[in-house]
């Protein structure tokens, strides 16, 4: 069978040669860029060696924003896994209703971040805010609060919405663990009388820790890189006080026209991704090979 | 009370905090959306006359049409562009056992595990040396490219599980491989395509930051930067017209993502998880 059809090779060019020009060719620029001085509109003018790179470690911004993309990142991973445990239990359980729940728990995911991030902007203003006026409804403030105004109310609520758009993936990653877990083992487990605890602790979790594991690592990369949320809200601010790395990246090349830092903490980010990715195929792999 | 009712009812309990929230902003919208605009700064939780004139009002207010156009525009393109360097890809990975294909997987995923946002400098310098800035047919080219490694990876993954045999079988029946993948394959695929179709097509219609890089004419707004547009750096928002644009730019997505998601479980589980 000779044809162009049967030859691997023919068959993958078209869409490796396309991915890899939109990701080699930028990468490239950003690691030239990088080690030379560069001005506002992206002229080259000569090699500074690591310049750029200590310039971007000496910024206070930069540092707070480092600091903040780890509470950013941990908070999410963990909020959204502590929640999704359960809700992946509770969707794979035959009740009334569930297809209705199992829908509602996904529609975060279906609705672009800046649409969400744009409404909550609107049910977060401290006047006219639903937020307020539901939560005073209920008695739980007798004040409105100004929500976006300062990092410590904004930055909480940033992170709780990212919880609340994780949750779906995660849990769509729980249901696929938790249908290849076969019903035999919890029969089993049944008549040896355990209890439901014990049978979580023995059973379940132990089987599910490979889909933990590739949950955690997957959403670490998407949370880290996750920009809509926050500049859409508070676009880092007020005074860099919500930023993380990938807005205060955003700041830097676009706002400041600083492309020398910024195609240095580009690549530093890189480097940064490409970590997670091995662990995240380390953690593939052993799950392939058990 | 049967036991299956009282473990719905306890299941519902457990699960309302979460609808709940989940739920509160779709309510902010619509509400919104229908609020008379001398009504709207005040946070009733409905309007004393529902104003459904906004949507009607909106469309002009917010330009809307035009990044409409847009998006679709985008959307259905950069999907085009995946599905045409993804399907013989996708066959390739699933059919063929070569050297290299470790490595091209690899490479896959490395592809899907970047953001745009870490290369947008490079990105940009790459859509000015192109001479395609403000042109939406660079978000096409980008986004596209960038959806690669999801669509093969989601095809591959349903590829894999049409039998081989009957290919084979239509090969000794004398067809070509040409024949064989039209007649025979490419039907049977055709449902993988549409679903991962979708599925590229949604992350088109919601993405953000490439969109706000490369396009700084509102002639060339994407419905996302469009709406940004009508929030970002202004002192009077028209919230309802902002709310009712929102409304219209999701809730169709929304509907088609809810009912197809469960399809997107499985080509995950099959493909992601292995």
């Amino acid at each position: 069978m000779r044809s162009p059809l049967t030859n691997p090779y023919v068959l993958i060019l078209p869409g490796f040669l396309l991915a890899a020009f939109i990701i080699l060719w930028p990468l490239f620029q950003l690691g030239t860029i990088s080690v030379n001085d560069v001005n506002r509109f992206g002229q080259l003018r000569g090699f500074n060696g690591f310049d750029n790179y200590m310039a971007v470690f000496r910024d206070p911004d930069f540092l707070g924003a480092l600091w903040r993309t780890f509470i950013w990142t941990g908070g999410i991973v963990i909020g959204a896994l502590i929640i999704s445990v359960p809700v992946a239990m509770i969707l794979n359980e035959d009740f009334y209703g569930r297809s209705v729940a199992r829908v509602i728990i996904m529609l975060p995911w279906a609705v672009s971040l800046t649409m969400t991030a744009i409404v909550w902007r609107w049910a977060l203003n401290g006047e006219s805010g639903m937020l307020n006026s539901g939560l005073r409804n209920l008695g739980l403030i007798d004040q409105n609060i100004q929500w976006l105004a300062r990092a410590s109310t904004a930055f909480p609520v940033q992170i709780m919405i990212g919880i609340l758009v994780t949750i779906p993936f995660t849990v769509t990653i729980f249901l696929g663990g938790l249908s290849s877990i076969s019903d035999d083992l919890y029969e089993a487990a049944k008549l040896e009388g355990a209890s439901r605890w014990q049978t979580f602790r023995e059973i379940t979790l132990p089987l599910m820790r490979p889909f933990l594991n590739i949950a955690i690592v997957l959403n670490m990369i998407n949370v880290f890189n996750s920009f809509p949320i926050i500049w859409a809200t508070t676009q880092g601010g007020p005074a860099n006080s919500t930023d993380i790395l990938v807005t205060y990246l955003y700041q830097l090349g676009f706002s400041l026209g600083k492309l020398g830092e910024a195609s240095a903490l580009s690549i530093m980010m890189f480097g940064l991704l490409l970590a997670f990715t091995v662990v995240y195929v380390s953690l593939a792999m052993r799950r392939e090979r058990a | 009370m049967s036991a299956k009712l009282k473990k719905s009812l306890l299941f519902w309990l457990l699960l309302s905090p979460l609808v709940v929230l989940i739920l509160f902003p779709f309510a902010v919208m619509f509400i919104t959306a229908i609020k008379p605009a001398n009504e709207v700064l005040s946070p009733t939780w409905w309007p004393r006359e529902e104003a459904w004139r906004n949507f009607i009002d909106m469309w002009a207010a917010t330009n809307f049409g035009n990044a409409l156009w847009n998006s679709v525009y985008v959307a259905v393109l950069s999907t085009v562009l995946a599905l045409l360097v993804s399907i013989p890809a996708a066959y390739a990975m699933s059919r063929f056992r070569f050297a290299g294909q470790g490595a091209f997987r690899q490479f896959l995923l490395v592809s899907q595990m970047l953001s745009p946002i870490v290369l947008v400098i490079g990105l940009f310098r790459l859509v000015v040396w192109l001479g395609l800035l403000d042109n939406v047919n660079s978000i096409v080219f980008v986004y596209g490219a960038f959806n690669v490694a999801f669509t093969v990876w989601m095809l591959q993954s349903y590829f894999s599980t049409i039998p081989k045999d009957l290919e084979e079988a239509a090969w000794i029946e004398g067809a070509s491989p040409a024949r064989a993948l039209a007649m025979v394959f490419l039907p049977l695929a055709l449902p993988a395509i549409t679903v991962t179709a979708i599925f590229s097509f949604i992350n088109a219609w919601n993405e953000f930051v490439i969109a706000l890089t490369m396009l700084r004419r509102q002639e060339s707004y994407t419905l996302p930067i469009q709406i940004f547009s009508l929030v970002a750096g202004r002192y009077t928002v028209e919230w309802h017209h902002v709310m009712a644009a929102t409304f219209v730019a999701t809730i169709p997505v929304a509907i088609v993502f809810a009912w197809l998601q469960r399809y997107l479980v499985r080509g995950l589980a099959i493909g992601a998880v292995k």
